[in-house]
């Protein structure tokens, strides 16, 4: 039973077993309708929006789903379920409700472990409003991070620059700080393994923010397993990780040991939306009406906002997030052909049932006329659902390809494949960045910054004095090159800078270009870029640890196995086995090009399964403003 | 995994309650118990309750005699407990006759959730919940429509086959033993098994009718259903019809006070003009005069 590892259907299942009033949800058709009510605070809404959509809510009997801090009046008749963090704000509020009467009986769900002082203060309040009786459970649900894929989780999206790359690195944290940063975080990881029902094998790099974690983790995951009496891993608790007879691995990395990932350009699909449009917790924001721009002197188009959330519903996300983008648009184009030609079918029929309405003997003709017409009316909800899915990839394809046109961000993806593979280059750096209309200012720091960042030397004074010059006439923001040079300076005491394995960026021929313009994306112009299978240094350094190769980058790489009775960590393994399930964490950000690589490499070995987690997800530009920010002090 | 703290927190109240009783804070438990008890019995959720209960039961039963009902009802089985053709209309007529309270005792708590002036929230909990209970009455009124529909096929099949039979032999006898009755009046056997099978011939008839009519039956039902798929998506269009209606009623007022607009602007350019002629004429003209008079 490998394989149970499967993250967003073991996040979804406590979730609805939760909203069940935590009783395991029946499965028979047809069940009597229970309706109660759903409260929950941010932290509670990002982890339920990815998961659950409000159709799958309403289905499971919730009504209404409310913010705990708005205004909101009783229901007096009703249980309400609540899902929070247990924060001071969020406690009061709950008091405050209980002394309102506001519904009938109170099932607390928090979402990681509540103090005991807290949940005194409760006990004080609903004895104060008499609502003993009313609070008819309490759960710690341990649920305190975000699943966003099968196989990806983040920590958290409210309050991010609390734990973000810019606040662990800055220059003038204060121990004080980093011990809370690290107590997020930790907690998170241990509500993460909790709800996996797995103990993990850690191994972590020395000498980081990382190691940090790890020692913190292996503390709280052996302080939980010597106490018997509440462990939360032994018996009924487990059930996802009880069948696999082997432990996961979990490798912990820092952001620094991969700067240049993060600021990479990309060419698959889901790191495209997530790097040029706006994309969160599985959801796109987008602007309509982004035509040609208004005539002079006439009132400017309204611009609608249009949302649309890529759910593991959408068979053809799921099937083309990794792929690179020509493939995308080929294949909504296909789709939009079966589509078309399944249309055309439904069509037909009616034209069958006019003719064949006169044949007097032929009942049996007419049973199956019928049966037809049942199947045709039962398969037209698909079929809507497939146009809205069809369009929902178009607009969103074709916003992305403006994009990369005005952009131009296929020769930066080139350039820079080029650079981390230590090719020759058949254009020179500063050709790029003087170009004016090659992109944004932004665009050009990336490709500087790698530049810089995967260059066996540091480029001499007069060259660096020539590249600032130029960037600086394309008017980009110098800051975050300060800070680079700082961190390749202590990376370079450390330990040998990051190899990028050798890539290869082959254009495609004419032929395939003379096949896209038939299509309704016209991508003449923009290369059709093959990407040649390579892996980023995360992917590798999971590679040597799952596979117990021994590489100098990981040997020295810190063991903890929180099982172990004696507590003392040495360096050798004691597993000699490959292992089959790994986690890989991030700490201080992380970003879907790494996990796009994760996944192809998963996809490479047989019966592995890899999940990826980072403290939180920035594109690109985020990933500058923190480096500038960083930079300026 | 969850953990259940509920005995955690059970504890936490009592030590709270010693504390305060050793501090010296007594609460008052009784009084708020008597003003609990007084709530409105016939409020919106103790009949939406009861609405569900009785759909339950419908289901329940329908679920408990579903067996029965489906049975083919071969010649060869002898159980006891088969129903007979008449218990069968009897529950469908009941299952109908309950499935229509059901929906309108739903209409008229959703008439009646309109009228009452309460807040949003509850007015939007209260919809979903009839939501909710409409769903379900839906799903098992398909139950109830499934178990039909198979029963209504397997008469129309359980006839076909005896139709056939009947009507085959009857075919042939009826020509030859005309010919003998007349002959042989007087022999009443004969006379007899003339006369029986022009009963068969006769019987076979009628059941070659009442298969077709169950057999349109059948259909019937099946288009029924369909039919009901239609109308909601009928009704549905109707509603976004109206709306579209509406768009463009509001539309083309905008485009004729458009063209009034551009009418008013057209003649306000044309009097504008006038009036700049009219003003450089006389320009002109007073130009040509001071010229004279100077001279």
């Amino acid at each position: 039973f490998v394989g149970s590892l499967f993250l967003c259907c073991i996040s979804a299942v406590a979730l609805k077993r939760m909203l069940n009033f935590n009783a395991p949800p029946l499965k028979n058709t047809a069940a009597e309708p229970v309706w109660k009510v759903l409260i929950y605070d941010r932290f509670g809404q990002d982890i339920i929006s990815p998961l659950l959509s409000v159709k799958e809510l309403r289905d499971m009997g919730i009504t209404l789903h409310l913010l705990l801090h708005s205004d909101r009046d009783p229901i007096p008749d009703v249980p309400a379920i609540y899902f929070v963090m247990p924060t001071e704000e969020n406690i009061d509020r709950i008091c405050q409700d209980l002394r309102n009467q506001l519904y009938e009986s109170y099932y607390l769900n928090f979402i990681s472990a509540i103090s005991r002082s807290k949940l005194e203060d409760i006990a004080s309040a609903a004895l104060a409003a008499n609502a003993v009786t009313q609070v008819t459970k309490v759960f710690d649900q341990y649920l305190n991070f975000i699943t966003l894929e099968d196989d990806m989780f983040i920590l958290c999206h409210q309050n991010k620059e609390l734990i973000s790359y810019h606040a662990i690195n800055r220059a003038d944290i204060q121990d004080t700080d980093m011990e809370a940063i690290m107590d997020t975080i930790v907690d998170s990881l241990f509500c993460f393994f909790v709800t996996l029902g797995a103990v993990p094998i850690i191994r972590c790099p020395r000498g980081n923010a990382a190691e940090m974690v790890a020692v913190k983790l292996d503390k709280k995951l052996r302080e939980n397993l010597r106490d018997a009496r509440n462990s939360l891993f032994t018996g009924d608790s487990m059930t996802a990780g009880q069948f696999s007879f082997q432990r996961p691995l979990f490798v912990l990395v820092d952001r620094n040991v991969d700067m240049a990932t993060p600021l990479h350009h990309t060419w698959t699909y889901q790191a495209l939306i997530h790097d040029v449009l706006d994309f969160h917790l599985n959801r796109v924001v987008m602007e309509e009406g982004m035509g040609a721009e208004p005539s002079a002197g006439a009132r400017p188009k309204k611009k609608s906002r249009k949302t649309y959330d890529l759910t593991a519903a959408d068979k053809f996300w799921q099937k083309h997030k990794g792929s690179p983008f020509p493939e995308v648009a080929e294949s909504v184009q296909e789709e939009l052909d079966t589509y078309r030609a399944q249309e055309d079918e439904v069509k037909r029929l009616k034209s069958i049932m006019g003719l064949e309405g006169e044949d007097e003997g032929a009942i049996s003709m007419l049973s199956d006329n019928t049966a037809k017409l049942t199947s045709a009316v039962s398969s037209l909800p698909e079929l809507l659902e497939k146009k809205r899915l069809i369009d929902l990839h178009t607009n969103v394809a074709t916003a992305v390809l403006d994009h990369i046109k005005s952009r131009k961000l296929d020769v930066y993806f080139e350039f820079e494949e080029k650079l981390m593979s230590k090719s020759t280059l058949d254009k020179s750096l500063l050709d790029i960045i003087s170009d004016p209309d090659a992109g944004t200012p932004e665009d050009k720091m990336r490709l500087f910054l790698i530049y810089y960042i995967t260059a066996q030397q540091a480029p001499s004074e007069s060259d660096l004095e020539q590249y600032k010059k130029a960037l600086l006439d394309a008017v980009c923001d110098l800051s975050p090159l300060n800070y680079i040079k700082q961190w390749k300076a202590f990376t370079k005491m450390a330990a040998t800078p990051a190899n990028y394995g050798n890539s290869g960026v082959k254009p495609m021929g004419l032929f395939s270009r003379v096949m896209n313009t038939g299509s309704q994306f016209v991508m003449e112009g923009v290369k059709n870029l093959v990407l040649k299978q390579h892996n980023l240094p995360v992917t590798r350094i999971l590679d040597n640890l799952m596979e117990m190769k021994s590489h100098p980058e990981t040997d020295d790489y810190r063991y903890f196995d929180p099982k172990m009775l004696r507590g003392s960590e040495s360096s050798i393994p004691r597993n000699k086995n490959p292992f089959q399930e790994a986690i890989v964490f991030v700490v201080g950000g992380g970003n879907y090009i790494e996990y796009q690589n994760l996944v192809d490499y998963t996809k490479s070995k047989q019966g592995k399964k890899i999940v990826y987690g980072c403290s939180e997800l920035f594109n690109a530009s985020q990933f500058i403003k923190q480096l500038s920010q960083l930079g300026q002090k | 995994m969850a953990v259940d703290i509920t005995l955690l927190f059970k504890a936490s109240v009592k030590t709270v309650k010693t504390r305060n009783k050793a501090i010296g804070i007594g609460f008052d438990s009784t009084k708020d118990e008597i003003f609990k008890r007084s709530r409105p019995k016939s409020g919106f959720s103790p009949r939406a309750k009861e609405v569900i209960t009785n759909i339950t039961k419908l289901k329940d039963f329908l679920l408990q005699h579903r067996k029965d009902y489906v049975s083919a009802g071969s010649l060869i089985s002898s159980d006891l407990s088969r129903m007979t053709d008449n218990d069968r209309d009897q529950i469908d007529q009941d299952a109908q006759i309950f499935m229509r309270t059901c929906s309108e005792a739903i209409k008229q708590l959703r008439n009646e959730a309109e009228k009452q002036v309460i807040s949003a929230q509850i007015k939007e909990h209260r919809g979903a919940v009839l939501d909710l209970i409409e769903t379900y009455l839906k799903g098992v009124c398909k139950l109830y429509s499934e178990q039909r529909a198979i029963r209504v096929k397997r008469m129309s099949f359980v006839f076909r086959p005896l139709e056939k039979t009947a009507s085959s032999e009857v075919q042939d006898n009826p020509v030859n033993l005309w010919e003998e009755s007349r002959v042989e009046d007087e022999l009443s056997p004969e006379e007899i098994q003339m006369f029986e099978q022009e009963n068969q011939r006769l019987i076979s008839e009628m059941n070659s009718l009442v298969d077709e009519v169950r057999q349109i039956e059948g259909k019937v039902v099946e288009i029924s259903r369909l039919q009901e798929i239609f109308a909601e998506k009928v009704l549905q269009q109707e509603a976004e019809i109206d709306n579209i209606h509406q768009l463009v009623v509001g539309a083309t007022e905008n485009v004729k006070e458009g063209n009034e607009d551009i009418r008013e602007a057209i003649k306000n350019n044309a009097g504008f003009r006038v009036w700049i002629l009219f003003f450089l004429v006389m320009c002109s003209f007073s130009l040509l005069f001071l010229d004279w008079y100077d001279s």
